[in-house]
């Protein structure tokens, strides 16, 4: 075993060299400089390649739906009819509001009102839940009446889309949680304004790639 | 430096996986287009009756897809300078990163071991030929746990060893595997196998894993390099 005030040793390799104060004697790598450009991009840089990649498959995914549906626009506006529409229109409500909330409650921890901020964040997870709720009926309602993945080229877009986005709520919820925590630990918003901004960034993909979904699964293809 | 020598022919492994398994995938016939899940039987027998030409092929791409390895051991030593004392992550890395390389390796045996006995009942051939397809596609948890593993070293790092950018290009990349094991439940269409939200959307994510990977991970080298050379410079003097 290492002595707490062991020496380096340059032998090991970096993680087994023992001593909290070894570290120190590594030079840290400088920062890496960061350019300076006018304005601000919520939460960073990188963040918005995830989220355009993310988006991009959607719009793919959407683009290959459409596509489809011109081969076959009677099966699909059949299809489109048998989906519950004021579910969907109720859904598209709640993470309208969950936005709304969201944004209060950016400002909010801005504004340094944790308390606040944290019954905002709530209220965002609790329209999270409803949506996730009235997905989980709208699906049982649909399998109870024959309509699974397989049976045909809506249901499976249907399946396949609603579903991944569902992924992206669950995912937008834990996300949440994770600000609710630092909100609770009162971290201070110039501590955390990137964490706080990508995901709120985050929430507000999530809402606008089901306003998408909403409109062409539901609406465009039941005309 | 021989260390330096080193790590960098082990990031440049990364696109040279790209590279040699195309090459590889293109002799042996499973690119352009490769065989779907509704091709007919007399389709995937007359495929693997080519079979030097296919053997040859996939036998490069075995070598192009072990190219992996030396990357994922570089990318092992930078999440250890990243996560400092308890490298959990970079061991996480490590362990998942090699599952997926034994995962894209044996079915490309398989497809080897098909060509082997061309000859066969037809029938086993689609059967053999079917396995080897969805080991291919569908075992993506290992992948996606390396990919959020290193995209979470990354975003943790004070230092920024790898740039921030990275660490979200390896949470979409985890994202765009999710469709796979859809592969198992359509037998044609866009979700099927050979479907462009699954054979190809992966490939060309895989394909941006391991050259962007390569490519940072090169230029933080030569980063991590200069120090060295300054330091040597002032002792010397």
């Amino acid at each position: 075993m290492t002595h707490p005030q062991a020496r380096v040793d340059p032998d090991l390799p970096e993680f087994l060299w023992g001593s909290e104060g070894v570290r120190d004697t590594v030079p840290p790598a400088a920062p890496r400089p960061t350019k300076a450009r006018a304005g601000h991009t919520p939460g960073e840089a990188g963040l918005w390649i995830f989220i355009l990649g993310d988006m991009t498959l959607f719009a793919a995914i959407l683009i290959v739906f459409l596509w489809d549906r011109r081969s076959d626009p009677v099966v699909f506006e059949e299809s489109a009819h048998q989906l519950i529409q004021p579910i969907g229109a109720v859904n598209t409500l709640v993470l309208v509001l969950s936005s709304y909330l969201v944004v209060r409650a950016t400002y909010a921890h801005r504004g340094g009102r944790h308390p606040q901020a944290r019954r905002l964040v709530a209220g965002a997870v609790g329209c999270a839940a409803v949506f996730a709720g009235l997905k989980a009926f709208e699906y049982y309602s649909a399998i109870s009446s024959g309509h699974t993945p397989s049976t045909g080229t809506f249901f499976t877009f249907y399946f396949v889309l609603t579903g991944l986005h569902l992924l992206h709520v669950i995912v937008g919820t834990a996300l949440l949680l994770v600000w609710q925590a630092m909100l609770k630990r009162r971290r201070s918003w110039t501590g955390s304004q990137k964490v706080a901004e990508g995901i709120a960034s985050y929430w507000h993909m999530v809402d606008l790639l089901w306003v998408a979904i909403f409109t062409l699964v539901y609406l465009v293809s039941a005309e | 430096m021989l260390t330096n020598r080193i790590l960098t022919l082990c990031a440049w492994a990364g696109p040279a996986t790209v590279v040699v398994a195309m090459i590889g995938w293109l002799i042996a016939g499973v690119l352009p287009v490769p065989l779907g899940s509704e091709s007919s039987i007399e389709a995937v027998v007359s495929f693997y009756s080519h079979d030097t030409r296919v053997i040859a092929g996939l036998v490069i791409s075995t070598i192009g897809v072990s190219l992996v390895f030396p990357l994922i051991a570089v990318i092992a030593v930078y999440m250890v300078r990243m996560e400092g004392r308890t490298p959990i992550l970079a061991f996480l890395q490590l362990i998942t990163g090699a599952a997926t390389g034994v995962c894209l390796l044996l079915p490309l045996l398989l497809m080897t071991t098909i060509a082997f006995r061309p000859d066969r009942s037809p029938e086993l051939t689609m059967t053999l030929n079917d396995i080897a397809w969805l080991l291919f596609i569908t075992p993506i948890a290992p992948f996606m746990i390396q990919n959020v593993a290193i995209g979470v070293a990354i975003l943790n790092d004070k230092r920024q060893t790898l740039p921030r950018w990275v660490g979200y290009v390896n949470f979409w990349i985890a994202f765009s595997f999710i469709p796979d094991p859809l592969a198992f439940f359509f037998h044609s269409g866009p979700f099927a196998w050979r479907g462009i939200f699954i054979f190809w959307l992966a490939l060309t994510t895989y394909s941006v894993f391991l050259i962007v990977m390569g490519l940072t991970l090169r230029k933080a080298i030569r980063e991590s390099a200069k120090p060295d050379v300054s330091a040597v410079n002032a002792a010397a003097t």
